[in-house]
């Protein structure tokens, strides 16, 4: 195969503006085989790089090229690629299964072969039982798993997802991620976009961070992530008692300190989240306390880029 | 070169571009049948044609009244005689005191013209303009329409001669033995006061007979048109003996001219030195160029021959132009094709199409495709529907007009070809801008609807620059490729003076490049739609291959 030697996707100081405004800035990148994530906030130009990629803009400078073919001038590469937009839209008085094999048809299958394959994709995304169903009386995450069978039907070796779990149940959000990871599996390649970091972590370890239109970070988000449990953490935790459950973590050894919230939440101080974490636990148990929430404001994405941005300058 | 399962490559890329070209042409039929617009131009269309097709079939039931073309069987002044019988007689028939048999006028005086002055007695009074002050007035005389006056109170002072029909004239009564006339023929005994700058004479009738009035109806459809089909033959007779004269009391009788005076009957108008004939004139192939008849020849013909298959021509013809052209092939492009690309670019649903290995300008076409699908099907079908029922009550003696069929299949080409033209350049006005696009839409609607009009009226120079103009010649080739003579009535009826719906509806086809062909001017129409189409095909797909989708 000709993959070896040009990657499914490949940027070369890539940039678009959009009058004044930026979408993607010198980017320069190439992706083969495996999922990755592409995270960044709204805005850093996570739809503008797919845009780019299945050919719906066209790059203000450098070169963009999907197996090795520019996709702005030829349509070829699209036999290999499955674009699963961010649109909303989709045919509502269509079933799903006729949406999917109508689109199969776009590929030149024949009826029948365009039948089968939709059925097949269908069942693979777990819609297999409100296939001849309209597609308007589906909900959120049907909606999108019909997008993600549309864009698997002719069996790409590149699929592109952009962002979908956004506005999912947190039921479908499971089953699509799972989706994903299986395609992974599979031995595509797969990009798929989030806003948020939680997200993308529970399906992959390789992802690339875009922050206002530049290539932020690129590789394993473990190692990403470590460098941030180095750094300063904080732990929000809601109790009846502040001042008493603070007595019993002060002496424990990955906090370094604690600090009362205007709200009446503790706040816990580590350097060390993953070892504070293991001790956090047994720590309410000893206090025994009644603890309303734990949260992590600090394990988000705009911390990540708050500590890449920072780290950067 | 074969692919794995032995095809050869090219059958591989055309089977394929086969299968994208249906599922796109078919999702777009699939969408426009869930669109409610759709459903409402269609069923607009529909009652609009099925309201001609019930004002047909009323017509024809109604049957066709013979028509007097000449004019000659109404009793225009009410004497109990037609016209024509009294043209035979030499009276004449706007005087109701002149008919056949009333006998001569004998003049014993008259007023100088522009004195003023009386004059009393017992007199029949003509062209008279005063005031009558009457011991006795015959009230009923022949023609009856002395008994006006009786009807009419009043006639106010300052407000004369209005309103009044006196025989031949007008007047009114100022008092209970006193009129005003305004040149007016009647009979009484009385004195006449002239009006200042007027004239009246005064005398007696003599000679008078009694002949027995004809009825209407042997001065209907009473000369027919006598064509042999040989121009070198002597062609056209007199069938009511109008023109010829032989045996009529006065054969010198003067008639009236189109400027209405008096003239001495000519029986050689055409001055080809055959009285009371009608001079066919026809070129090498046999075909009818003009034709110049004598006057009072072949004047009234049977409808049946002629103004029946006009008239229907003329429907057929004038429901293709208008209905099928002018407003279906506006219209629904207007609805259906404006928003082919552009509705799924705004919806965003355009993504999964394009995410396919398909080129945008193949999608266009694919597109274009599926709109004529429908709006084709529709004007194909409702055209065999209008085919099948003018086909049967049509007028003629088969049972079956086959011809109309042909016809109304030409004119749902013709139509089918300018809703491609239109939905090219509707579609490539939705891409170019999807908010002014159906603004410029409907101006350019307008002007092609302006053009046609020009067209129908015969217009061929400045329409040329419209899609409308040419699907109106494409027509009017197509009606005489399948009827070759509707020429022929174009002429005969323009000869003769008849009523003609082919006159209004039809033209000559104007673009013959000098052969006069009806296919030479049919092909250069096809070929100028189908290059129209093309041009704004190609110009939508430069836009939207250049286009950046959001």
């Amino acid at each position: 195969m000709s993959t070896k030697a040009t990657p499914a996707v490949l940027l070369e100081k890539c940039s678009k503006w959009y009058g004044q405004v930026i979408g993607i800035n010198d980017v320069s990148l190439a992706i083969d085989g495996g999922v990755t994530g592409i995270l960044g906030p709204n805005g850093a130009g996570k739809s503008t790089l797919f845009k780019l990629l299945m050919g719906r803009l066209k790059p203000s400078s450098g070169n963009v090229r999907l197996f090795g073919v520019d996709p702005w001038v030829s349509t070829s590469p699209y036999r290999r690629v499955g674009y699963v937009a961010e649109t909303e839209k989709l045919y509502d008085w269509m079933t799903g299964h006729d949406f999917v094999s109508t689109l199969a048809r776009l590929h030149g299958m024949t009826r029948e072969e365009a039948s089968d394959r939709a059925s097949h994709v269908l069942d693979f995304v777990g819609l297999s039982d409100v296939q001849n169903k309209e597609i308007g009386k589906y909900s959120k995450g049907m909606r999108q798993r019909v997008k993600i069978a549309h864009a698997l039907v002719h069996d790409p070796d590149l699929i592109i997802l952009d962002e979908p779990l956004h506005g999912c149940d947190p039921i479908a959000r499971t089953s699509i991620m799972s989706v994903i990871r299986d395609l992974g599996r599979q031995g595509k390649t797969v990009l798929v976009s989030s806003h948020i970091l939680d997200e993308i972590e529970r399906i992959t370890e390789q992802i690339v961070i875009l922050h206002n239109g530049r290539l932020l970070a690129l590789g394993n988000l473990h190692a990403i992530r470590d460098l941030l449990d180095k750094h300063p953490h904080r732990i929000l935790i809601r109790t009846e008692n502040p001042r008493k459950l603070a007595e019993y973590f002060v002496p424990e050894d990955p906090v370094y300190g604690v600090r009362f919230a205007e709200d009446g939440a503790l706040e816990v101080l580590t350097n060390d989240l993953s070892a504070a974490h293991e001790v956090l636990p047994r720590v309410i148990v000893d206090s025994g306390l009644k603890i309303t929430s734990i949260e992590n404001p600090d394990d988000n994405l705009e911390a990540l880029l708050g500590y890449l941005v920072g780290g950067a300058s | 070169m074969m692919d794995r399962q032995g095809r050869g490559l090219a059958e591989t890329v055309w089977t394929r571009l086969d299968r994208k070209a249906g599922a796109i042409t078919e999702l777009t039929i699939r969408q426009l049948r869930h669109r409610l617009s759709t459903w409402v131009v269609l069923g607009v269309g529909f009652l609009l044609l099925i309201c001609l097709l019930a004002l047909f079939i009323g017509g024809v039931r109604d049957g066709w009244e013979p028509i007097d073309n000449d004019n000659d069987s109404h009793d225009w002044d009410g004497d109990g005689y037609p016209a024509g019988q009294e043209y035979k007689y030499g009276s004449d028939p706007m005087d109701g005191y002149s008919f056949p048999g009333s006998g001569e006028f004998v003049e014993e005086g008259s007023f100088e013209w522009g004195s003023v002055g009386l004059y009393s007695g017992n007199h029949t009074w003509r062209w008279a303009t005063g005031v009558f002050t009457y011991n006795w007035i015959d009230e009923n005389p022949i023609g009856g329409e002395m008994l006006e006056i009786q009807s009419l109170s009043e006639c106010p002072e300052g407000e004369l001669f209005e309103d009044f029909w006196l025989d031949w004239g007008d007047g009114c009564r100022l008092e209970e033995n006193r009129l005003v006339v305004y040149d007016a023929s009647f009979i009484g005994n009385g004195t006449f006061r002239v009006q200042e700058g007027y004239y009246a004479e005064w005398g007696y009738m003599e000679d008078s007979f009694d002949v027995e009035p004809e009825p209407a109806s042997n001065y209907i459809d009473e000369d027919d048109i006598d064509w042999t089909g040989d121009p070198n033959k002597i062609n056209g007779f007199d069938d009511d003996g109008d023109c010829l004269r032989v045996g009529w009391p006065d054969e010198s009788t003067p008639e009236w001219d189109i400027w209405g005076n008096w003239e001495r009957h000519d029986p050689d108008g055409n001055r080809n030195g055959v009285d009371c004939d009608v001079e066919w004139i026809t070129d090498s192939d046999g075909n009818i160029i003009a034709i110049n008849p004598d006057n009072n020849v072949d004047e009234d013909p049977s409808e049946e021959n002629l103004a029946y298959e006009d008239a229907h021509r003329a429907f057929i013809i004038g429901t293709g132009k208008i209905a099928f052209v002018m407003i279906l092939g506006i219209f629904l492009p207007l609805f259906l094709a404006l928003g082919l690309v552009r509705d799924e670019t705004e919806n965003g649903t355009l993504h999964y199409l394009l995410s396919k290995p398909i080129h945008r300008g193949e999608f266009i076409i694919y597109r274009i495709l599926g709109y004529l699908v429908v709006a084709g099907g529709f004007v194909l079908i409702m055209s065999l529907l209008m085919g099948l029922v003018t086909a049967s009550l049509g007028p003629g003696d088969s049972i079956f007009r086959l011809k109309d069929v042909i016809v109304w299949l030409g004119i749902a080409f013709a139509t089918i070809l300018a809703l491609a033209a239109y939905g090219a350049i509707f579609n490539t006005l939705g891409l170019l801008s999807s908010r002014y696009g159906v603004y410029i839409a409907l101006v350019i609607g307008v002007y092609e609807f302006v053009m046609a009009v020009l067209t129908l009226g015969g217009a061929e120079l400045i329409p040329v620059l419209s899609v409308s103009h040419w699907t109106l010649q494409l027509i009017d080739s197509i009606v005489l490729i399948v009827w070759p003579n509707t020429i022929e009535m174009h002429i005969i009826a323009d000869a003769f003076n008849l009523p003609s719906g082919i006159t209004a509806f039809w033209n000559p086809p104007a673009h013959t490049l000098g052969t006069e062909s009806p296919f030479v001017s049919g092909l250069i129409s096809v070929i100028v739609l189908f290059l129209i189409t093309s041009l704004m095909i190609l110009f939508g797909q430069r836009q939207f291959k250049r286009r950046e989708i959001m």
